[in-house]
């Protein structure tokens, strides 16, 4: 297992190892030079090559200005910058830098991390000074692709930490929501926020969180679903052990529950922690319905999910060890399907359950137009043809579509991938053992999940650790007056949520 | 971070009713009505009480141990090279009890579905998950044995479906005439009830708000409860001259239930029970880890469970019938009962010397 | 490390087991549907199965398998030779006996079908007047084929109370009972269709005497609570006029109660309370009258008890104790003074006494 390891992450490192190597032969190191005085030589010698940098000369007063043109606010700079200085003479210039919005900039590194940043930089004899100006092209706040909801908000984060701060701050508005900024990736230098409602939050899992995300040491983090897997617990597992959501509302709800919740600066998704496995078959949208609504759908999730793991796996163990489970009037229906099919179950099951993978990652990447095609073209006609031409028996054709559909009603994207695949699994497993092989299967997940945590805490929250309060408003939603406390795998210091009786 | 968890009360009751709770259940009905004749589902209740009487006992062990591991407290008075041969007797039984338990489990699955199948490669895989299961802790185990217990634990209301052909008269009014005691199936009776006995290894991962003792009696209570729902159900099902030729009575109960979408669901609930006899089989392992992590300090209790399953797995490979499998699991029963009746007043008797000479407890 | 071992491990062997033995693949499977057994004179069993066929294609619904051997297992050996589906009884939903084995005794062959893992304990006991295998061969053609057709018109009439539903569970556990012995239904081939033909009554596992389907009802009544069935009744009526009433959604509850006598008699009282509606009566009574409609009560209790004793006077004869009788008789005495007795000798000397008591729920929509 060893050798296996290193093998691989000598193939990782080696191409990451040889760019560093590359770089440090042409590129001045900056980091090498901290607390040097900025100077205009240097920053121009540290943008070498950079033609979309912008260098304005102003030498009747002696001003240097430089900014990427397309990470600034046009209007701010013109206005903040550029108007005050073609309007002054050159003793003026003094005067004009003292004002506010001129920041003086006295480390090097910091100026160029500023302009990098989408600041505009100020030289003026030995003077330099950044302005905040930065206005980066962002996504307008739109709803929400993968986690759509009928009653409730519809707006959903979007790329720019600085928008889903905003989007947050709007809906919590409490000076007791903490933002912690860290920073990630050596080349990247992707930014993390760490929220936390103070006096709810845990500090455990707060300062767990950020130590984590610390210790982080790679080149470049590109999305928080690519981020938690730097910082979850078990790397190996195939559960995402982080709720991510891109719905401002289901995060606030997250950090009032005392979660901690971590934005990552280019990526629409947040996460929050620590999760149970059990959170993610919970959406929005069952506390903006009737109580029995919300419950009546939660239970749906729970038995989708028995039939998206099962369904599939079952046919192939029945049909292939257990004829004996099939009451007398299916029995005829399933074996005349069959019996034209030249391959055994597992393989027929398997053939099938890679056509709907196909289709449904083909409808993925296809534009939405094209998708329905593919949707219509395979799910009918392959679906329609398979069966006439005797590869597959139709009660497979339904037990995969609906074991299919079953795994999509799981709002989380992720967890329902994971889902799918194990299913893939279990059809092996039932293959080969029939029945004992779905136990055995089952057995190996409640044990892999026994043994995962979240920020170190159980997994299988609700259910072990035995919470019992907590089910209330995980296997159902409860009535509101019912929900009074906050779940207990966040271990909030203040426990209470709802005060009101009735 | 928080690795070191205590078990909670919640778990150790799950985790001890899963201990108890195995294979034995499938034949309980039969060897009662064999043992005790008419009405010998009560002799649930005899056999419960003295399991209660004994984790009371075991309770006054657990008050004076002051949370120390059993072996802490046998090693501060007795030498170790006296200790080593009970030691290496508590690691073979436990271990063969681990195999034996997960072997008849098999056995009796091959005979329902799979006639023809190797049985040794279900043990095998069966011994891996054992090992994959024991690699996690003790914690984990009752996380695991939790979840477990939910899987399991519905099928109770499965024998709401007996209702429409019981009947009491069945039963009779005469209690316990015409069964034949025999002593050696008295043990195997009291077999589908251990598993309590391990409630001695876990002092040291509870602590006082576990209430570790009344865990076990309450565990003990639920699985009294369970056995004697499902045998009375079973007298008053079957006839009492039936149920003393069926075999496994309830693996007959199972099959006769019929749903409109399913039939013969003993085929798929049978494989359920894998997961009660997981746990017993792990926590009979897990027993046999810790001991010989007190003979061999130096090798790490991963490659220990792995030695000690791999030893066992080797073993289990000589009986390869299901009477043979039963016939060694009846010898070790009757060692195991002494075992787990010796054991605890050795614990006892060393703990009272202690206190008598006034040796902090602390050691 | 140790759970990707583990894993690895286990990926190992599944690689290389993949395609074990015990694969019963359902289209290349015959699943029996029904099977039947009768005594040749020579002593030879004939046995029969019938094996519905999934394949669209084929033209028959059914194949028909017959052979003769010593035992039903030599029996399926040869069966097996003659198909090419592999044969297996996990899907058997009835068993029929011809009378001749049902007389010489039914045990040796319930006990092979209770034995194997695969047969369910809700397989159908069915004793056939004639021949099963012929009837099993022949196809009705109004009717679905023949196995399916058995099945489920003794389904419905074990609903309907018309015969017991006997399968291998009850009669296993009647048979092993010491208070009870086991009853099945009969069926026999009636031309163009299958019909019921009463209950046969066994003295351990031999047939040793018939109930008519016209009283089975009553067998019913004295044998069990149920609920739903019905009952056409004769009364004689005044001027040797009959009066008939079909006293049908049956609520029937009995009681069993056991007296003992001074001198080692003893008496058997099964008190029954029936309730139902009358939706068909011809007579001279006014069903609307409160008075009237107790008369007719009366009058049905009487005739039903008399019926009831009848029949019990008939198993008595037959000493065959299919009501259960002997459970009560057991329940209401010492243990070592029921071993002591020989329940089979004791049972036709046992004064039984039906007590029917009708009451009549509604009469229709109709005064």
């Amino acid at each position: 297992m060893n050798i296996f390891r290193t093998i691989l992450q000598g193939m990782l490192k080696k191409p990451a190892d040889a760019a560093n190597a590359g770089q440090s032969d042409m590129a001045y190191e900056p980091e090498n030079v901290p607390g040097v005085k900025p100077t205009l030589v240097h920053t121009l010698y540290e943008f070498q090559d950079c033609m979309d940098l912008t260098h304005r000369a102003y030498p009747e007063i002696g001003v240097d200005v430089l900014y990427f043109g397309h990470l600034v606010d046009n209007h701010q700079l013109a206005q903040d910058v550029l108007n005050p200085i073609l309007h002054i003479r050159a003793d003026e210039v003094h005067m004009l830098l003292r004002q506010t919005q001129f920041w003086p900039a006295a480390d090097s590194k910091e100026l160029i991390e500023g302009i990098l940043s989408g600041q505009v930089a100020i030289f003026n004899g030995a003077d330099t000074y950044l302005v905040n100006v930065s206005g980066p092209k962002e996504r307008q706040v739109s709803t929400s692709e993968s986690e759509t909801v009928i009653t409730g908000p519809h707006d959903a984060f979007n790329e720019q930490a600085g928008a889903c701060l905003s989007l947050i701050r709007k809906r919590v508005k409490s000076s007791h929501l903490k933002v912690i900024k860290l920073s990630v990736g050596e080349v990247t230098k992707t930014d993390v926020y760490i929220l936390y409602i103070q006096d709810i939050a845990n500090m455990l899992y707060v300062r767990e969180a950020i130590r984590r995300i610390t210790n982080i040491e790679i080149d470049a983090v590109h999305d928080s679903n690519m981020l938690i897997q730097y910082i979850d617990d078990n790397p190996m597992s195939i559960f995402p052990q982080f709720l991510t959501s891109e719905r401002p509302d289901a995060i606030a709800s997250k950090l009032a529950a005392g979660r901690v919740v971590g934005i990552v600066d280019g990526s629409p998704s947040v996460f929050s922690a620590p999760t149970s496995f059990f959170e993610f078959f919970s959406s929005s949208d069952d506390y903006y319905q009737r109580w029995m609504l919300g419950t009546a759908t939660r239970l749906l999730r729970f038995l989708a999910f028995g039939i998206t793991i099962t369904f599939t796996a079952l046919y192939v163990s029945v049909t292939t060890y257990h004829y004996e489970m099939i009451p007398e009037n299916l029995l005829l229906t399933i074996a005349e399907s069959r019996s034209k099919v030249p391959f055994p179950p597992v393989y027929e099951a398997l053939l099938m359950e890679t056509t709907i993978e196909l289709l449904r990652e083909a409808g993925a990447r296809l534009p939405t137009k094209i998708g329905q095609t593919i949707g219509i073209v395979g799910g009918i006609v392959i679906g329609q043809a398979a069966v006439q031409a005797g590869l597959t028996s139709n009660i497979l054709i339904i037990a995969v579509a609906s074991s299919a559909i079953a795994s999509f009603v799981i709002p989380s994207y992720v967890m329902s991938a994971s889902i799918r695949l194990i299913r893939f699994g279990l059809i092996l497993l039932a293959g080969l053992w029939g029945n004992f092989g779905l136990a055995i299967a089952l057995a190996a997940i409640v044990i892999h999940m026994s043994g995962l945590t979240s920020l170190g805490s159980s997994y299988l929250t609700p259910v072990a650790p035995f919470k019992l309060e907590d089910w209330r408003d995980i296997f159902i939603r409860a009535p509101f007056g019912l929900l009074v406390k906050r779940p207990t795998q966040a271990a909030p210091p203040n426990k209470v949520k709802n005060k009101m009786r009735r | 971070m928080k690795t070191e968890e205590k078990l909670s009360p919640f778990h150790s009751v799950i985790l001890i009713h899963m201990i108890q709770t195995g294979v034995a259940l499938f034949s309980l009905p039969r060897v009662l009505a064999v043992q005790f004749g008419t009405n010998g589902w009560l002799a649930v209740f005899l056999f419960g009480a003295i399991v209660a009487i004994h984790i009371w006992l075991m309770s006054y062990v657990y008050r004076h141990s002051g949370g120390r591991s059993i072996f802490d407290i046998l090693e501060q008075s007795i030498p170790k090279f006296v200790l080593s041969p009970v030691y290496i007797g508590l690691i073979c039984v436990w271990a063969m009890l681990c195999c034996l338990v997960s072997k008849e489990y098999i056995l009796i699955f091959k005979m329902v579905a799979f006639p023809t199948t190797n049985p040794m490669i279900f043990e095998l895989v069966v011994n891996l998950l054992t090992l994959w299961l024991l690699g996690m802790g003790v914690y984990n185990i009752a996380k695991a044995a939790t979840v477990f217990f939910w899987f399991v634990i519905w099928m109770v209301f499965l024998l709401t479906f007996f209702y429409g052909e019981f009947r009491w008269a069945r039963l009779t009014p005469f209690v316990f005439q015409g069964g034949e005691l025999k002593m050696k199936e008295l043990y195997s009776i009291y077999a589908a009830f251990f598993g309590y006995e391990l409630v001695l290894l876990l002092f040291p991962y509870a602590n006082p708000q576990t209430k570790l003792m009344r865990a076990a009696m309450a565990g003990n209570g639920l699985t009294v409860a369970v056995y004697l729902y499902t045998c009375l159900i079973a007298f008053g099902f079957f006839s009492l001259q039936q149920l003393k030729e069926m075999l496994f009575p309830v693996l007959d109960l199972l099959a006769y239930i019929k749903l409109p979408f399913i039939e013969r669901i003993e085929n798929l609930l049978y494989g359920f029970f894998l997961f009660t006899i997981l746990i017993t089989a792990v926590m009979y392992v897990w027993s046999a880890k810790e001991v010989s992590r007190r003979m061999f300090p130096r090798i790490k209790g991963g490659v220990l469970g792995f030695i000690i399953l791999t030893l066992a797995y080797l073993v289990s490979y000589i009986p390869d019938v299901l009477s043979e499998v039963l016939d060694w699991l009846q010898i070790f029963s009757v060692i195991e009962f002494w075992i787990a009746f010796g054991l605890p007043a050795l614990v006892g008797l060393v703990l009272l010397v202690q206190r008598r000479r006034g040796q902090p407890s602390n050691g | 490390m140790g759970n990707r071992f583990a894993v690895c491990l286990s990926l190992l062997t599944m690689a290389a087991l993949s395609g074990c033995g015990d694969q019963r693949i359902l289209e290349k499977v015959g699943f029996t549907q029904t099977t039947s057994y009768d005594l040749l004179p020579d002593g030879r069993l004939k046995i029969a199965v019938a094996i519905p066929k999934a394949d669209p294609e084929a033209e028959l619904s059914r194949q028909l398998l017959t052979t003769t051997a010593l035992s039903s297992k030599e029996a399926r050996i040869n069966l097996s030779r003659q198909t090419n589906l592999i044969l297996v009884s996990g899907q058997m939903r009835n068993t029929l006996y011809g009378l001749s084995l049902a007389k010489s005794g039914l045990w040796n062959h319930i006990d092979t079908l209770m034995r194997d893992p695969s047969i369910s304990p809700q397989v159908k006991v069915t004793v056939v007047n004639g021949d099963a295998e012929s009837l099993l061969k022949k196809n009705y053609e109004q009717h679905p084929r023949t196995g399916k057709y058995i099945d489920r018109l003794l389904e419905k009439e074990a609903q309907e109370q018309a015969v017991p539903k006997v399968t291998l569970y009850e009669f296993a556990r009647n048979y092993f009972d010491d208070g009870v012995d086991p009853v099945a239904p009969i069926v026999k081939d009636d031309g163009d269709s299958v019909i019921v033909d009463g209950i046969a009554l066994f003295r351990d596992d031999k047939y040793a005497g018939r109930i008519e389907p016209g009283d089975s009802i009553i067998f019913a009544l004295l044998e069990r609570d149920f609920k739903k069935g019905e009952i056409s009744i004769e009364l004689a009526g005044e001027e040797g006029k009959k009066e008939i009433v079909m006293f049908s959604s049956l609520i029937s509850s009995r009681k069993v109660e056991v007296g003992h006598g001074d001198a080692g008699t003893r008496t058997v009282n099964i008190n029954v309370d029936v309730k139902g509606s009358i939706l068909e009566y011809i007579g001279r009574l006014k069903l609307s009258d409160d008075a009237n409609r107790h008369e007719l009560e009366r009058k049905i209790s009487e005739h039903l008890s008399s019926r009831g004793n009848q029949l019990v006077g008939m198993m008595q004869e037959k000493g065959t104790d299919s009501l259960g009788i002997g459970m009560y008789v057991r329940n209401s005495m010492s243990y070592a003074a029921w071993k002591k007795l020989n329940w089979r000798e004791e049972f036709p000397d046992v004064q039984v006494k039906c007590n029917i008591h009708v009451k009549i729920k509604d009469y229709g929509k109709f005064r």
